[in-house]
This record gives structure tokens, C-alpha cells and sequence, in this order.
């Protein structure tokens, strides 16, 4: 009986806590947030990012793919310029993707009178200080492309259900069913813009796909897992952090020049507070953008995919300023989802597409933390130059010789009497 | 030889004839002895607190200096002071990194001191009045306290008693030798830790009222161009180090910073230190034995007044900047404790009696300062800071690197910094340069720094909060208003809460 006991106690304190509510993750991931940003294209966030796939040198975009001499325009700093933001929707998008040929970024602008330069703007470390020193200390992937080039609904449909559509199961249906905790984090959540709000006005259900399938809306079970995201700093802070995570901001959703800056804040914020939290040893904070919005890219995308966007990953196990060149997308995220917390799968491109697993190292110990510096280049100490200390040994040394000489000049004729 | 003696005209006119003594082991053994407690007093459970501010400043610029490069990037090599007691303890670093051996330095320097005081005294007034002394200082609170502590006033005080030592030697013999050895320690001193170019005044001071001691322009000049030729190592190493403005904006903030005590601050706390029944008995035999007062007293007296009078009138008062004048206090109360008459039995108990009176007062009270401490009072300069060390190595090992923290106050600041590697910033650090230290860096708008996630955590200290009620609650707004979480507390030996970290979020 004691040894029934016995063994009764020791398989309670090897299961933990953990494994008490939800199931054993496959992986040392326990907790996986991720963020969903406005459109922006690799090229245009980190195109010069050393190491990454950038523009070859020389690129350059007609104004015109039908008459060359019309000119054509490479990519320019927007460092310094004006804010812009060429708005463009999918069927701009498409035209632009021009059946695969990825020559009318600028046309597809010019065509409609607007001026297509501004698609080949990019910004650089000095407008994305905080973007670029998270590349530096953790992950960022070049070759992680959107889901399609059907604009931001059909982006954010895979992003949760890994389909364009919401009429089969999302991500979130197969964590329920499973046990697995989770929660959708809306930025400036309204619980009273859903799928039945009367004027279509409102962007929330597009952020957030959940709140388009009436059974989310409707069973309080699962409504009650969408929440403001000042919750997800509380349920950080009071140890209630969900195995999933899923972040969609609002007005810093960098989909316009002027929200750039606001979605670094909030990224920082939400990594900060990761970092100083119990989950960091077990979590990780992927963020990605759902479609190009109109800015150029060079890479030819693979079928049925949308161009690259920006992407990165922060882990205890994500490589130190590593460029992932493997092919990713949202997609990879489900997979990975499913492959963790052993779902049921969910069909769709989460079965196609490479799972998130395997841009992590498990083999390596798991890091300790890092801060991301806001800044460009974090502002010193006034006065921590460190010198080098041989002129100061030297120096002393010999100070010291001297005081030693004086003191037996003082005390040798003593000495010599005795 | 020129006679030096001045009043009486029989008094002696140098060193008391040493008494006759026995041979090796048996002469030296209660020096020996003497210097053994003063050594076990020391370094007894030395490292059971953590540093204070200053040490860990002086220790991080000396592990900075031993190339240390995470305190190197914290704690800048060239500050307010020379680094000839930085340089030293760099190279205990080297051999052994680790607070004992930053302390054991200064500890050791302190032992030092306790034989050249005893030098000192039996140049003076002879070997019983010398081995009084030493036992005294051995055991005096002030010295041990303060020389169990990585700060510059142990080794100051080391120089500045063998400075006195060869100044005795050159009022007793015409020999310029001695004067230019004086400057050369004198300049050590000053290399030491620069206040104490203020023993210079004390040497004039005594020259000037002591016309019997005739000193010549051809022995001054010299040793006052050797004390200049040793502090030159100060600006030179600055200067080669590329950092020649940074003394001058130290000596700025220096000369224009608000007081930091009162005038009364010495008065009430030194003689506490140095012991009541030491001053009582080297002021007693000032009087008592004013017949064969001779320049020695002079000197003496020059020795301690003109640096007490100067640091009363300065601004800038610390509780250890009088160290030099511990081993004088105990030379003098040696001689009193030792001229008692003892012929006959009685006599000789009951100076013996004094003797051990005095020694005890003062070895109860440095052994109960330095056990650990449980006051939430804390003056800087007598001994570590309890808890602060605890929260730094907290922060080391649970902090993500780059987290920055935010104080009430520089003093925890400093120590979190050191222990913890990585910046502490303080509250109360003026904006206006003019006003702060030109180590630290203000945080002009700290609403602003939290709402915008620079800093992730906040620092509360009992030892602040005493002294600072406005920062204090300052700091309990930040913490209300950036949702604080107390993720680490610190309680000293009576287990009162003495240190707390909240982590913060701006949202």
C-alpha cells in the first residue's frame, strides 16, 4: 500500500502543474503569443538588413513595363521623408503581383493616377530602431511570406484558421477540444463590435476573425477567451498567461507611416513584459504582418502565397541574431499548434505549410532574456570609457618607487651606523 | 644635532630612551598579539554584508581597472578620486575576484596602520605608551569599522601615520632626508584619497607655531616639490587615459553641493567612534601632563584639529573623513594610560585596571558593529548595506539583461548597479548638472521614462526612505500608478523589510 502511495505521489509531483489542466507540450514551448501587424513587405522593414534577402543591387521598378522609356525607380530611404503609406487594397495588390512577373509596383500606382514611387520606399535601422535591434539579439525570417494576396480578411482567416474562409475550424476550436488554454488579445477591444454590428464600418472583425463566427460570439465559453489586451499584461503579472496566445493591435497597427512608431511601442511592451515574467524560460513572441499593402518586394512568392512580409521570433530558443532563410508563413505557426499541444489537425495549409518548429534551436540551453533597446544605439554613461589600465599601473608603480626610494634614503644611514 | 626642544626646558628633547627589552619572539609577542586581534577584528565574517555605495564605486572602478568589462561599462575608472587604492585592490581582484578580496585589502592596510602607529608612538613616547596605543587603535570602532570597508580613508590613514612618523623624525634631527621622505608619503596620502592635502595645513599650523622646530626653505622647497612630483601621478594617468576634464567637473560639483550634514555632525559622531574614554584620556593627558608637553603635542594636537576644523566648515561631511586622527587619539590616551604612577602595587593594578577599562570600552562596541546590522538608520561610511546585495543578485539572476531599474536614491543604486550589472537610476539625482554627481544620470521626467517602458523595475529601500520622504513618495506614486508587483524583498538580521523590487508595466 505505501509503496502504491508512494508511487501514486511521485507521478502527482512529476506531472506539475502543467500537465494538470493541459496537455504536455511536445516541445519546451509552453506558451506561444502571437502578434498580428498591418501590411508591410520584407523589403520595405528590412531590406537592407545585413545577412537578409534584400533587393539585389541595381533593382529597379518601371513606371511602365509596356514602355521601358518611361523609366523605371529604385528603391529609396524613406528616412527623413514624410509619411507615407501607398493604401492599396488586394486588387491593387494583384495588379502589382501582375501574375507572378513582379514588375508593376510603381504601374499598378501609376495606372491609377497616384504616384507609384512611393512603393518603393524602405525604411532602415533609423526609422525602425527597435525592429532592427530585435533582429540583432533574436530571429528574424526572410522568406515568411503572407497567406495570400487577397487582402487583410483573407490574410487574418488564415492566420487563424489556416483557410480564407471561417466556415471550417479555426486553430482556437481544436485548443478548446483539447484543454489547452488560450486567449485573443484585442488592442481597444469593444465587445459590442461583432459580426452583427449593424454598419460595416468597423475594422475589429477583420483584426479579429473570431469575432466574425457567430459561435464565438454567441457561446459565452468561448466569447469569454477574446479580451482586452491590458489583460494580457495582468495575466503576465498575476501568473494566468494562457498556452496561446493570439495579440491583434489596433491603433498601433502599423498601417499607416504615422502608427510605426506605436507599433514598436507596443511590441516592446509586450516582449518586455514577457521578458520579466515567470513564462519567459517556456514561451515564445512571433509577430508578422498580413499582406504587402502596396510596398515592394523582389521576391517572387510561392503558388497561392502573398509576398514576404516581415516576420520575427523571440525565444529563449531562438538563435542570436540568426536570418531564418526557410520558407514560413501563419500557417506554420497552426502547425506547430497542433504538433505541440498534439491537436487534432485542422486541415488546410496548416498541414501543408513548415512548421514553426523548426525555426527554433532546442538543442541549445534556453537563453536568458534580453531586453530589446528602443534606440538606435542605447546613450552611454557619461563617463564609462574604460581605459586601459597600463598607464595607470605605470604611472602609480612609479609614484610608488619614488615614495619607496625617499623612505630608504630616509632610513639607511640608520642602518649603516648600526 | 640641533636641539629642538621647547617647553619645559626639561623635557625630553627626543624619543624617551626605549626601555630595555628582551630578544626576538618574546619582545615582539605582544606587538604580535596586538596585531593579531587587530587583524582577527578586521576580517571576521567580513563579507556577511554586502557593500555600501562607496565601496561598490571603488570596487567597480577597481574591477574595471582589473578589466572586468560588465563593471567596466557601469562604473566609470575616473570619478572624484586618485586610483592608487582602486589600483590596488584591481590587482587583488586579479588574483582573486570576489568582495573578500576587495575588502581583505583595505582590512589588511588597516593592520598596517595599527604597527605604524605603534612606530609612531615609540618614537614618541616609548615602547609601553607605543603598545598602548597600538592596542587601542587595534580595537577602536572607528578604525576597524571603517578598514573593514573597501573606502579610501583606511589606506589615507595608513600614509598619513607614516607621513606623521617622519615628520616626528625631522623635529627631532635637522636630516632634510626625513622631510622629503614626509613628502613623499604626504603626496601618497593625497594620491590616496586627495582630501587629505588638508595635512598640509596641519604641518603648516605646527612649523608656524613651533619656532623651536626650525625648518629651512632648503629642506622645505624640496619635499614640497616631491609631495607635487607624487600627486602629478593623478592628472597624468587622467590626462594618458584620455580623460583630463573629468577631475575638474567632480572638484565643481564638489565645492558648490549642498551640505550633507550639519556642522555638529563630528562633534556628535566621531568622538562615539574613536571611543569617549580615548578622547577623554588623550585630552586628560594634554592637561595632566602639560609640564612635559614638548612640539610631539604640538604636532599632535596640529594633526587633528586643523583637518577637523576644515571638513566642520566644508559642505561635503562623511562619518569616516577624521580616520587620520584615530591613531593620534590613541598615541595620546597610550601615553596618558601609561605615565599613571606605579610604584607600588596597588598602583600598578589600578593603571593596569585603566588601561583594560579603556580597551574594553571601545573592544564591546567594535564587536558589536560588526555583527550584522538591524537598524533601518544607515550613515554612510560605518559598514555594508544590509539587503543591497541580496536585491543586486536577485537582479542578476532574474532580471533579463538590459532591464534597467529605477531607485529612490544613488547610495542603493550604486550597490544594486554593482551586484546586479546592469544600470540603476535614481530618483532624487538632479536634472541641473550643476547639482548632481557627474557620474550619475538624472531621469528628468520619470512619469514618462515608466509610461514609455524604460525602466522595468523599482527600487524601494528602507535606509532611503529615512532620509529622503519626498523621492520616497514619489517612488510609491510610480509604484501605485505602474501597476508594482514586489518581486523581491530583503530583511535584515530582526527581519524587517529593508529592500523591495516591484516590477512595473506601464499598461
Amino acid at each position: 500500500m505505501r509503496v502504491l502511495l508512494a508511487a501514486l505521489l511521485l507521478v502527482l509531483v512529476g506531472a506539475g502543474p502543467a500537465t494538470a489542466s493541459t496537455p504536455r507540450t511536445h516541445t519546451p514551448i509552453e506558451h506561444l503569443v502571437y502578434l498580428m501587424q498591418g501590411d508591410r513587405t520584407f523589403d520595405h522593414y528590412f531590406g537592407t538588413y545585413p545577412g537578409a534577402d534584400g533587393p539585389p543591387p541595381g533593382v529597379r521598378q518601371p513606371v511602365d513595363p509596356v514602355h521601358p522609356a518611361a523609366g523605371a525607380v529604385a528603391p529609396y530611404p524613406l528616412h527623413g521623408s514624410g509619411p507615407v503609406s501607398p493604401g492599396a487594397g488586394p486588387r491593387l495588390v494583384q495588379q502589382q503581383f501582375d501574375g507572378g512577373r513582379m514588375d508593376s509596383f510603381v504601374s499598378a500606382f501609376e495606372r491609377q493616377g497616384r504616384d507609384g514611387r512611393v512603393a518603393m520606399g524602405y525604411y532602415d535601422r533609423r526609422d525602425l530602431p527597435f525592429y532592427w535591434n530585435a533582429a540583432d539579439r533574436y530571429e528574424l525570417f526572410d522568406h515568411f511570406f503572407a497567406s495570400s494576396l487577397d487582402g487583410t480578411r483573407a490574410n487574418r482567416a488564415q492566420w487563424v484558421a489556416g483557410t480564407s474562409d471561417l466556415k471550417g475550424p479555426t486553430i482556437f476550436d481544436r485548443l478548446q477540444q483539447a484543454g489547452v488554454s488560450w486567449k485573443f488579445y484585442v488592442q481597444n477591444y469593444d465587445p459590442k463590435k461583432t459580426y452583427r454590428s449593424p454598419d460595416d464600418l468597423t475594422t475589429q472583425t477583420v483584426r479579429v476573425p473570431l469575432l466574425d463566427i457567430p459561435r464565438f460570439v454567441d457561446d459565452p465559453k468561448l466569447r469569454s477567451h477574446i479580451a482586452d489586451l491590458g489583460e494580457y499584461y495582468r495575466d503576465l503579472a498575476h501568473g494566468t498567461l494562457p498556452a496561446v496566445a493570439y495579440i491583434a493591435s489596433s491603433g498601433a497597427g502599423e498601417r499607416s507611416a504615422r502608427s510605426v512608431p506605436a507599433g514598436q511601442r507596443l511590441v516592446r511592451s509586450l516582449t518586455s513584459q514577457l521578458m520579466i515574467s515567470q513564462y519567459w524560460s517556456s514561451s515564445a513572441l512571433l509577430w508578422s504582418y498580413d499582406g504587402s499593402g502596396g510596398w515592394y518586394d523582389h521576391v517572387k512568392p510561392p503558388a497561392g502565397r502573398g509576398l514576404r512580409v516581415p516576420a520575427l521570433l523571440v525565444s529563449p530558443y531562438a538563435a542570436r541574431g540568426a536570418v531564418q532563410h526557410g520558407q514560413f508563413e501563419a500557417a506554420s505557426a497552426l502547425r506547430f499548434m497542433v504538433e505541440n499541444w498534439g491537436l487534432r489537425p485542422l486541415g488546410g495549409r496548416a498541414a501543408q505549410a513548415r512548421s514553426l518548429a523548426d525555426a527554433f534551436d532546442f538543442a541549445a540551453p534556453a537563453r536568458q532574456a534580453e531586453l530589446i533597446p528602443a534606440d538606435a544605439r542605447e546613450a552611454a554613461l557619461p563617463v564609462a570609457r574604460r581605459p586601459s589600465p597600463a598607464p595607470v599601473y605605470a604611472v602609480y608603480g612609479v609614484a610608488s618607487a619614488l615614495v619607496a626610494g625617499l623612505l630608504w634614503g630616509a632610513v639607511r644611514p640608520k642602518w649603516r651606523m648600526s | 644635532m640641533t636641539d629642538r626642544s621647547v617647553l619645559p626646558s626639561g623635557a625630553p628633547r627626543t624619543a624617551p630612551v626605549p626601555a630595555p627589552s628582551g630578544i626576538g619572539v618574546r619582545a615582539a609577542a605582544p606587538l604580535i598579539l596586538i596585531l593579531l586581534v587587530a587583524a582577527f577584528l578586521r576580517l571576521w565574517q567580513l563579507t556577511a554584508t554586502g557593500f555600501n555605495s562607496d565601496e561598490a564605486v571603488y570596487t567597480g572602478t577597481a574591477a574595471s581597472l582589473a578589466g572586468d568589462s560588465r563593471l567596466g561599462s557601469l562604473f566609470p575608472v575616473f570619478r572624484a578620486h586618485p586610483v592608487l587604492f582602486q589600483s590596488l585592490v584591481s590587482l587583488a581582484l586579479r588574483v582573486h575576484e570576489s568582495d573578500w578580496a576587495a575588502r581583505a585589502a583595505p582590512a589588511l592596510l588597516g593592520v598596517a596602520t595599527v604597527a605604524t602607529t605603534y612606530g609612531l608612538g615609540r618614537r614618541l613616547y616609548g615602547r609601553r605608551a607605543a603598545l598602548v596605543g597600538a592596542l587601542l587603535l587595534a580595537v577602536m570602532p572607528y578604525h576597524v569599522v571603517v578598514s573593514r570597508q573597501v573606502l579610501l580613508d583606511g589606506p589615507m590613514t595608513l600614509c598619513a601615520t607614516g607621513a606623521l612618523y617622519c615628520v616626528v623624525r625631522y623635529s627631532e634631527s635637522p636630516a632634510p632626508r626625513w622631510l622629503l621622505a614626509a613628502g613623499g608619503i604626504l603626496g601618497f596620502t593625497v594620491l590616496a584619497k586627495e582630501t587629505s592635502i588638508v595635512l598640509l595645513g596641519s604641518l603648516y599650523a605646527f612649523f608656524a607655531l613651533t619656532p623651536a622646530v626650525h625648518t629651512r626653505w632648503r629642506h622645505l622647497l624640496p619635499a614640497l616639490g616631491v609631495i607635487g612630483v607624487v600627486v602629478v601621478a593623478h592628472p597624468l594617468t587622467q590626462l594618458l587615459a584620455g580623460h583630463a576634464r573629468t577631475g575638474g567637473s567632480y572638484l565643481l560639483w564638489q565645492m558648490f553641493r549642498r551640505a550633507n550634514h550639519p556642522y555638529s555632525f563630528y562633534g556628535r559622531e566621531v568622538p562615539w567612534a574613536v571611543g569617549p574614554l580615548v578622547v577623554m584620556a588623550a585630552v586628560a593627558g594634554l592637561v595632566w601632563l602639560r609640564r612635559e608637553n614638548t612640539w610631539r603635542e604640538r604636532l599632535l594636537v596640529c594633526w587633528v584639529v586643523v583637518p577637523a576644523l576644515f571638513f566642520t566648515v566644508w559642505p561635503v561631511k562623511g562619518f569616516q573623513y577624521l580616520l587620520p586622527a584615530a591613531p593620534v587619539f590613541a598615541v595620546l590616551a597610550g601615553r596618558t594610560l601609561t605615565s599613571f604612577p606605579r610604584v607600588i602595587r596597588a598602583q600598578r593594578l589600578a593603571a593596569a585596571a585603566a588601561i583594560w577599562l579603556v580597551v574594553g570600552s571601545l573592544a564591546v562596541p567594535s564587536w558589536v558593529r560588526i555583527q550584522p546590522q538591524t537598524s533601518t538608520r544607515f550613515l554612510a561610511g560605518t559598514g555594508g548595506l544590509p539587503g543591497g546585495r541580496e536585491a543586486g543578485v536577485w537582479v542578476r539572476t532574474h532580471a533579463p539583461a538590459g532591464a534597467r531599474l529605477l531607485a529612490i536614491g544613488p547610495s542603493m543604486a550604486n550597490v544594486v548597479q554593482y551586484y546586479g550589472l546592469c544600470p540603476v537610476s535614481a530618483l532624487s539625482v538632479s536634472p541641473d548638472p550643476a547639482r548632481r554627481n557627474p557620474s550619475y544620470r538624472a531621469v528628468p521626467n520619470p512619469d514618462r521614462a515608466l509610461r514609455d517602458g524604460d525602466f522595468q523595475y523599482l527600487v524601494w529601500d528602507a535606509y532611503t526612505a529615512r532620509r529622503t520622504p519626498f523621492f520616497t513618495g514619489k517612488l510609491r506614486e510610480l509604484v501605485g500608478r505602474y501597476h508594482g508587483d514586489a518581486v523581491f524583498t530583503a530583511r535584515n538580521a530582526n527581519g524587517v523589510k529593508v529592500v523591495v523590487i516591484y516590477r512595473v508595466r506601464a499598461s
